[in-house]
């Protein structure tokens, strides 16, 4: 316990870029979502709490760029994570539900986040922590097989991949296919390594971009993730534009 | 030739009918066109019955059957009673189409019912995802709701069951 963002007064919470995000001001800046769960840390992770106008309390929790790719691609500038509050979003690669939870705080009590996790190992942790937030619905199988979770996830708005496979492209081509609405968005976060260890960083990017693009995905940005994760980047972009849209722009 | 739809969620299973199909015409461009207006889509589909799951445990039971494409009982009772009867030796005037083909295989095995599961039949699919709350009188949230047991519960089971066997491994 203790550190820098303790002590009540001295910080102050504003608003991010980024509906639903928040900056800590206190002696260094620090990320924050606003806590679904007031009192509880999901990973030890520090909480601020500030005080309203009216005496009431709001507490936030620290968001460390270095455990969440989400996180360092919103430090690295991008121009929209298209996660905003109210938004249904499926995340692939949920792991223990770090970068999650806070995703469960931005979307807040209006949205949904369908987390899918292969491993039981990490999936335990993101069972345990989906019990306090009920906009989390948990979902232990293998994102490759999305037909094994159709029962469990509705159309979505924005789907959010981190699976770190060499086939990533096509699994999230597929769990489009099922769940993400026309004219919706999705974020996929690339380790070069794990497509291919033997091509520069940068050609392996634009190689999974050039698939994406193969499977109605419209990449609209790309950012690096560094210094927070090396030879990682994060694409952005939209899914079956509708061609009237299109035409409009 | 009529086409049907099964559609499974976690409140129940639904069956639907696509009616006037030539109207949007059968190709795939043309259906992701239509699916996202519910003005439209709604015209061409109906629901032709739902069928709500029983408890919890039902639909933990119903949904661990859909993942791994096999057809309970409820299945083939519910599909039985709302889609016409297939007569011996004669050619059905109707189609079912179904999401996943070990499903539809599983369910043209036992029912004799003629399945089919491809890119169109995805795409129908898909707007009945997006549009399904409008089809079924469920209140706001209702449908997140049984979502959010449902996986809790098929979750958990599948946690609790191989989790030991890691830790059997670990030690």
């Amino acid at each position: 316990g203790g550190g820098g963002m303790r002590g009540g007064s001295k910080v102050v919470v504003e608003p991010h870029r980024h509906e639903g995000v928040f900056v800590a001001k206190g002696k260094e800046d620090a990320l924050v979502t606003k806590n679904m769960v007031p009192g509880e840390a999901v990973y030890n992770e520090k909480r601020v709490s500030v005080q309203n106008e009216d005496g009431s309390k709001v507490e936030y929790r620290v968001w460390n760029p270095f455990r969440s790719k989400l996180a360092a691609a919103i430090l690295g500038g991008v121009d929209d994570i298209w996660i905003k509050p109210g938004a249904r979003v499926l995340y692939l690669g949920a792991a223990s539900g770090t970068t999650v939870s806070h995703v469960s705080d931005i979307v807040g009590p209006d949205g949904v986040v369908y987390a899918v996790e292969f491993s039981h190992r990490s999936g335990r942790d993101l069972v345990n922590m989906a019990k306090k937030r009920t906009n989390v619905i948990p979902i232990i199988e293998d994102a490759r097989h999305p037909a094994k979770y159709r029962m469990l996830v509705g159309m979505v708005d924005v789907i959010f991949s981190d699976v770190a496979q060499p086939d990533q492209a096509r699994i999230l081509a597929l769990n489009a296919s099922y769940f993400l609405k026309a004219g919706g968005h999705f974020m996929i976060s690339i380790k070069a390594n794990c497509i291919d260890s033997t091509a520069p960083a940068e050609a392996v990017f634009a190689q999974e971009v050039k698939k994406l693009q193969a499977e109605q995905f419209k990449p609209m940005e790309q950012v690096t993730l560094e210094p927070f994760e090396r030879d990682h980047a994060c694409v952005v972009g939209a899914y079956r534009v509708p061609k009237k849209q299109k035409a409009a722009q | 030739m009529a086409l049907y739809l099964l559609y499974e969620s976690a409140p129940g299973y639904a069956v639907f009918l696509a009616n006037g199909l030539d109207e949007i015409g059968q190709n795939t461009e043309a259906v992701r066109n239509s699916v996202t207006d519910i003005n439209r889509f709604g015209k061409v589909m109906k629901l032709a019955g739902f069928s709500p799951f029983k408890s919890s445990q039902d639909a933990l039971t119903q949904c661990n059957s859909v993942s791994e494409g096999l057809m309970t009982d409820e299945l083939r009772n519910f599909l039985e009673l709302t889609l016409p009867k297939v007569k011996e030796g004669k050619k059905p005037k109707f189609s079912l189409g179904v999401a996943e083909p070990k499903l539809g295989s599983h369910i043209h095995e036992v029912t004799k019912f003629p399945c089919q599961s491809n890119e169109f039949v995805l795409e129908l699919l898909r707007g009945v995802r997006l549009h399904f709350d409008r089809f079924i009188d469920l209140k706001a949230g209702d449908l997140e709701k049984a979502q959010l047991g449902l996986g809790h519960s098929y979750s958990r089971a599948k946690v609790k069951f191989n989790v030991n066997r890691v830790d059997n491994m670990v030690i």
